[in-house]
């Protein structure tokens, strides 16, 4: 009846029985409501986020005069930092620049808040800071003042780091250099920068990266056994191996494209609405992905394995929530100590490990932007400068930042590869009723 | 449970050389049980060619024995072979079968064309391939005008025609059908029965599993009888017949005077019981059923006598089977 049928050699037959089965696993997923349901939760919760992020963003931010420049002491219309800088006493209403010649008009107080930038600039190697409104190089002030920390660099601000706290640091000022940082400026950036690490690590690669295989990839093999129409595939020359990874490769197409999709869509937002000097916030880019990749290598991990314990147990959701709750646990572990051993036996540890690289390359000034705001000009925590401490994480392996990704990417497809085999031996050796 | 890891990957591209005296399927000794149920019990037996019914009633070890022979059930003792290689551990022999399971449930949301291509597909074709033989099969179980509708919109019996369609798709050399035809009308029965005889014609290997004896008959006349598990009868259908004839099977009759008519009875040589349960009900004990039923209602215009029923409360295969398995009815 069917001769002259080309017979497939076996590369194309079994990529034919691929794309089949892909193919035909995609289609059933998108005609199921429930994947609908899940892609549509994900998509909302991403909003809400970014909701959020989106008032942090337009919200005011005070202010503040961090060291009370701004205010006229002796009441003669000169603000106290404009006294300093011409050298007249700041409690002696007569004596003021306007009595100076060439005579000096007075500053509004404004410009004497804020007024140090919310940068710090790197002049040598713990030696930072740079005094950006002059009123540390005031001709009025000794080479000794003007060096307070004593590290031979007038008007810097030195970085210790602490002996006991490796990373933490010891901030000596000279005294007078950023130590009127631009709060609003400031708290705009790192509000900015926590918010896309928060998203980025704690809903897309966790939350979306770990509900969405939960809903879709547990019962991928698992439903098939139990309604009866795996009988159909299984009745075909191919091996229960080969159907277990085309039915994921077709799940990987969709969760995939999803994903792509909405980190795409955040990128933009956050792209768009982030501060930023010029139109678009491209450094930016680098992060979301690394986002990106750590979120499709944790959906190719969790999708595996999921589908493995569905195949275990027909009610594998009961064995994935207490591995999701671990994973949880890993999470949060990663946020303060990614470098803790425990991380290697997780799964979202590596996915971390990537998006920390990612930052680290894309946003590399950002332990010292961190300790700047933490030390805010000697006045203790800027706003948002504790958040992205918080999200912020140096990757845990100690291998750079490229080298770390490499060996998280390897390490995840080996452990992809790990679950297949055991999902695939799983479910060879089940007899299908 | 050790998983096995020897199955193999893919299908042999060229069908391994079948030497013509290995049997396309081969149970030898084959046992299958669940904890102290027996499934089925030592069946040996090889089948090439024709049309096979496998008649038993349900929970026979019809369905159990296909899934053996299909690879989804490893045997607990014995061993099974489908086209001389062992199911269990390498899926090529598929390549050379079609499968119709008993499952009622299948993709709804696929159309007919749709779920027979898709699964064509399974064998290595192209798709533009798989759509031109499933438009094949589809037209040969009379399903072309619905090809493109959803399953979930089909009849029981289409939908049982798409299942055999999707079956036939490879062109296989085996057909194993469990059940085609429960739950089918009229119509989609006389059209199943064509189709498996038309295979039968075409020199294909058909097994055909019903629990109705009469279905089965107007299939083929090779049969398997199969009971708790046991193979109690293998062959003809007619030298099965014959057997069950001679059967002690009872007839039952309702009317005025049972003990008159009883009487006239008795003199019947087919006749060699009779009891009363009541004043109106006579139970006749016979071993030529077929003879004494064509001349019953003749004896009862001859002799006068008024009666309201008759009816043979054991004439059903169970109580053939029961018959078959232990000698005794």
């Amino acid at each position: 009846m069917s001769q002259g049928r080309e017979v497939p050699s076996l590369w194309s037959g079994m990529d034919r029985k691929a794309l089949a089965i892909g193919e035909f696993t995609l289609r059933q997923q998108r005609k199921r409501l429930s994947t609908w349901v899940v892609l549509i939760v994900g998509v909302a919760a991403m909003g809400v986020l970014t909701m959020f992020y989106i008032d942090a963003m337009t919200r005011d931010y005070e202010a503040i005069d961090n060291d009370g420049d701004s205010y006229d002491w002796d009441g003669d219309g000169y603000p106290n930092g404009q006294e300093s800088l011409y050298g007249t006493d700041i409690f002696d209403s007569n004596s003021h620049p306007g009595i100076l010649d060439p005579s000096v008009v007075p500053d509004d107080p404004s410009v004497w808040i804020n007024e140090d930038d919310f940068d710090w600039d790197v002049l040598a190697t713990g030696s930072v800071g740079k005094d950006d409104n002059g009123d540390c190089e005031v001709e009025s002030r000794t080479a000794s003042q003007k060096d307070a920390n004593n590290n031979g660099i007038p008007c810097d601000i030195q970085l210790v780091s602490e002996r006991w706290n490796p990373g933490g640091f010891v901030v000596r000022s000279d005294g007078n250099v950023d130590e009127d940082p631009d709060d609003e400026a400031y708290a705009l950036e790192a509000i900015h920068r926590s918010f896309v690490l928060a998203i980025g690590k704690l809903g897309v690669v966790f939350l979306v990266g770990i509900f969405v295989p939960l809903f879709m990839a547990t019962g991928l093999i698992r439903n098939e056994m139990t309604s009866g129409t795996m009988h159909f595939m299984l009745a075909k020359p191919i091996a229960r191996g080969e159907v277990f990874l085309y039915r994921l490769l077709g799940f990987y197409a969709m969760a995939w494209v999803y994903l792509t999709v909405l980190i795409a869509v955040l990128a933009i937002i956050t792209g768009f609405a982030g501060p930023s000097e010029g139109f678009f916030r491209l450094d930016d880019l680098g992060v979301w992905m690394a986002v990106w990749l750590g979120a499709v290598l944790a959906v190719m991990v969790y999708g595996m394995l999921f589908c493995t314990l569905g195949v275990m147990w027909k009610h594998g959701m009961v064995l994935a929530l207490p591995f999701a709750a671990w994973e949880l646990g890993m999470i949060l572990t990663t946020l303060g100590a990614p470098d803790a051993s425990i991380l290697r036996f997780s799964v979202i540890g590596w996915a971390m490990n990537i998006v920390d690289a990612g930052a680290a390359l894309a946003w590399s000034d950002t332990p010292l932007f961190i300790q700047m705001g933490l030390w805010g000009g000697g006045n203790g925590p800027l706003e948002g400068s504790e958040a992205l401490n918080l999200f912020w994480s140096t990757p845990g392996l100690g291998l750079g930042a490229l080298g770390t990704i490499i060996v998280s990417v390897f390490v995840l497809v080996f452990q992809t590869a790990a679950c297949w085999l055991l999902g695939s031996a799983l479910f060879k050796s089940k007899e299908i009723e | 449970m050790i998983p096995d890891m020897t199955q193999q990957g893919q299908a042999a591209p060229e069908p391994a050389a079948t030497a013509p005296n290995v049997p396309v399927v081969l149970f030898n000794g084959v046992s299958k049980s669940y904890g102290r149920i027996h499934a089925v019990s030592d069946i040996t037996l090889g089948l090439s060619g024709g049309v096979t019914g496998i008649l038993g009633m349900n929970g026979a070890g019809k369905s159990t024995l296909f899934k053996l022979l299909m690879g989804k059930l490893r045997p607990s003792a014995g061993e099974v072979k489908l086209f001389g290689m062992n199911p269990w551990k390498n899926p090529a022999p598929y390549a050379k079968v079609g499968f119709v399971p008993e499952h009622e449930k299948m993709h709804d949301w696929m159309t007919a064309l749709e779920f027979v291509s898709t699964f064509a597909r399974l064998h290595g074709m192209t798709r533009k391939e798989a759509e031109k033989e499933a438009i094949r099969v589809l037209d040969f179980v009379g399903l072309s005008d619905v090809a493109n509708k959803e399953i979930g919109r089909f009849s029981k019996g289409m939908r049982q025609r798409t299942k055999i369609a999707h079956a036939l798709v490879n062109d296989p050399e085996l057909i194993i059908l469990d059940e085609p035809l429960q739950g089918c009308d009229p119509l989609a029965r006389t059209t199943i029965m064509n189709v498996i005889r038309e295979l039968g014609k075409l020199g294909r290997t058909v097994l055909v599993s019903s629990h109705i004896l009469n279905e089965i008959e107007r299939i083929t006349e090779q049969i398997v009888i199969l009971h708790q598990g046991k193979l109690v009868a293998l062959g003809n259908l007619h030298a099965i017949r014959e057997r069950l004839d001679q059967i002690p099977h009872t007839i039952r009759i309702v009317g005025e005077d049972a003990r008159g008519l009883a009487r006239d009875l008795l003199n019947h040589p087919a006749v060699f019981g009779v009891s009363f349960p009541n004043e109106k009900e006579l139970l006749i004990q016979t071993y030529h059923f077929g003879k004494l039923h064509a001349e019953l209602p003749r004896l009862i215009v001859e002799n006068n006598h008024r009666v309201s029923i008759i009816d043979n409360p054991d004439d059903d295969l169970e109580s053939l089977l029961n018959y078959l398995a232990g000698g005794g009815a």
